[in-house]
């Protein structure tokens, strides 16, 4: 008996997270608690916000919405990303090293800054709008922004960094003598990408599809930006229900389903890649 | 034990007293040192530094130097309370939640009317106290129960005039008649002002606005759907409208003065049907700093002088009727309550906007979304 309580005993090494851990339920475990048990009673106890989903036109139109983009998005993103990253792998060591050094700036910039960058090379009265009316080439300014064009423009720009990390993992961990095998047994260049290399980084495309998804679900500046009032997604709908019309329930009910969307979809993306590996961490 | 609990207990008293304006600092300093301040350290110094100041929560940029000026001055000057600011926009989400948790850091909000009749009917406001604030030098209707109409503010138009300057738009029905002046259109993204404009050019007359008829207006904002922007901020505003993005936009009347001014004329403000909205100071219930001396802030910034100033600075249009014949000629046209606007503008109804704005504000976004 005594020698299965010492087996049992967690390892000391635990103690050393104990500090990180308390922290984190203090702070987030709480409050989200807190906002699990309001989507329950604001304004009233029952199931009543939850019945929203189903009932009210506005809630299904949000969340569609938001859905359609974020796929959206999580297409270009990890198409763009997917070719970054090929040719990140195939890079001198010098060139890619530079080129994750800019990777990794890019994760700096705010994602409000980049907003009003858009507009600026993007809107009505834009750098780019501006060129092309000076070439001749158009003669009325083009909409790029202030639509869903602009949402999905500032929010794959800001995705695809998120898209390459995990690809790049994945990427290169694949043992490049299988490609020299596949060309030597007479597949062409295309054919070795098509029917070996790409079916190998199909982990990666999943995780990297996962997590820009995951990511974009919570998009609330670039539309509140981009938009033009027009293109909501819920993160802005939760903060007008927070702070304007001041319906905390509604708030916590759609807040509530963000969460267990993303949760349920970090479930399965840990079952297809270990969490670790996508930011590059050894787990090949 | 009892010693020490009676100790804190007239420590506490005299840091409520001290808070309340009935307690001298020397007297209060000299009661904590009675009690001990080692022990009482924190609380004292909380109280100390709560009742030092005031803390106005209002929404930054030039309003923080504004309100220090035309408010926190002669305030700081007459009653040696300085006043500091928090910048981060006191919305009626943040009010509640602030209020609720019980730890109270602002004194008075610059706020909405119809936040003063919401957050008062919820209990999260301290009410006003008609003692030292004179309701003979606010504005008729906007001296609530809690909270004092001390500016109004207004949602006006702009035109490009290079667009329109033969045949300018002279009202909300020019404004969504996108036939007769074509181009684009921006309008404030909360509903507040746009579904009054909406009203007025569908024809509803200015005396019969309220109670909106929300559909109405809806059917009216959704006509020009597909030319239409919408924002969230007044530099949002202010852009749609000097980027050629609109041809005509919503704008706050003191943006609007700004844009004129930067554009030499070449975009005009509409003060014609204006929606006029009362600015409300409200006070968080249980406010640190006391209900006396904030209750004397208010009052300080209802006086002519301050009131002026605040025009001046932030465009903001006096609400004491002392005032309105006071405001210079230059600002006339600026101006809500000035004898060229007052008949034009349409008042808000602060109390429609409690009851059912959070209604109207959903069935607003929906209808843009």
């Amino acid at each position: 008996m005594a020698e299965i309580a010492t087996q049992r005993r967690p390892s000391p090494y635990w103690l050393l997270a104990a500090p990180a851990v308390v922290m984190l339920l203090v702070l987030y475990a709480a409050p989200i608690i807190n906002v699990l048990l309001l989507s329950f009673t604001d304004p009233k106890p029952g199931f009543g916000n939850y019945a929203k989903i189903i009932e009210s036109d506005t809630v299904g139109r949000l969340i569609w919405t938001t859905i359609r983009l974020c796929l959206i998005t999580t297409v270009c993103a990890v198409t763009l990303g997917y070719i970054v990253a090929y040719a990140m792998l195939h890079a001198l060591h010098h060139v890619r090293r530079r080129m994750m050094a800019i990777l990794l700036i890019s994760f700096w910039i705010s994602v409000l800054v980049r907003s009003f960058a858009w507009l600026m090379l993007l809107g009505h009265n834009g750098l780019v709008n501006n060129a092309l009316i000076a070439m001749g080439l158009i003669a009325e300014p083009i909409a790029f922004v202030r639509n869903e064009l602009g949402v999905l423009i500032g929010m794959t720009e800001y995705m695809v960094p998120y898209a390459i990390l995990p690809l790049l993992a994945n990427m290169q961990g694949i043992d490049t003598r299988v490609l020299c095998a596949s060309r030597s047994l007479g597949a062409s260049g295309v054919q070795t990408f098509l029917r070996v290399f790409l079916p190998l980084t199909k982990p990666g495309i999943i995780a990297a599809s996962l997590l820009v998804f995951i990511s974009s679900l919570g998009f609330y500046v670039t539309p509140a930006i981009l938009g033009g009032g027009k293109v909501q997604m819920i993160a802005e709908y939760i903060s007008v229900q927070l702070l304007v019309t001041v319906r905390w329930g509604t708030a916590a009910m759609l807040a509530t389903l963000m969460l267990v969307c993303v949760l349920t979809l970090m479930y399965v993306l840990n079952r297809f890649m270990k969490l670790s590996t996508i930011f590059g961490g050894g787990a090949r | 034990m009892q010693d020490k609990t009676f100790m804190r207990d007239m420590a506490s008293q005299a840091a409520t007293a001290f808070k309340a304006g009935r307690l001298d600092r020397r007297s209060f300093l000299m009661f904590c040192g009675m009690a001990g301040v080692a022990s009482l350290a924190v609380q004292a110094g909380d109280a100390e530094a709560a009742a030092n100041e005031i803390v106005m929560w209002n929404w930054g940029g030039q309003s923080e130097q504004c309100h220090g000026d035309a408010i926190g001055k002669p305030f700081t000057a007459a009653t040696g309370i300085p006043l500091k600011f928090d910048t981060s926009g006191p919305l009626q989400g943040k009010i509640k939640e602030m209020v609720d948790s019980g730890k109270v850091t602002a004194d008075v909000c610059d706020a909405d009317g119809f936040d003063a009749i919401a957050l008062g009917r919820s209990g999260h406001l301290e009410p006003i106290d008609y003692n030292i604030v004179n309701k003979k030098q606010i504005k008729e209707g906007v001296a609530w129960e809690h909270g004092v109409g001390v500016i109004f503010y207004g949602y006006a138009f702009m035109y490009d005039t290079q667009a329109f300057g033969a045949n300018p738009p002279a009202n909300w029905a020019d404004f969504f008649d996108t036939k007769k002046f074509p181009g684009k259109r921006s309008l404030y993204k909360w509903a507040n002002g746009s579904i009054e404009g909406a009203l007025l050019a569908d024809g509803v007359a200015k005396d019969k606005v309220y109670p909106c008829d929300v559909p109405r207006a809806l059917e009216k904002i959704k006509s020009i759907k597909a030319d239409s922007l919408y924002w969230g901020s007044g530099s949002e505003a202010h852009d749609m409208i000097v980027n050629g993005e609109v041809a005509m936009g919503m704008i706050w009347q003191n943006r609007g003065k700004a844009i004129e001014e930067d554009s030499k004329g070449r975009y005009k403000l509409v003060m014609n049907e204006a929606i006029a909205m009362p600015g409300a100071y409200i006070v968080p219930k249980n406010n640190p700093a006391g209900r006396d001396n904030v209750m004397k802030f208010i009052q300080q910034a209802l006086q002519v002088e301050s009131q002026l100033m605040l025009l001046d600075c932030l465009g903001m249009t006096p609400s004491n009727p002392e005032a309105f014949a006071k405001i210079a000629e230059a600002m006339q046209p600026y101006a809500i309550n000035s004898a060229m606007n007052i008949d034009k503008v349409v008042f808000n109804d602060p109390v429609w906007w409690a009851e059912k704005g959070g209604d109207a504000v959903n069935a607003f976004l929906d209808a843009i979304g």
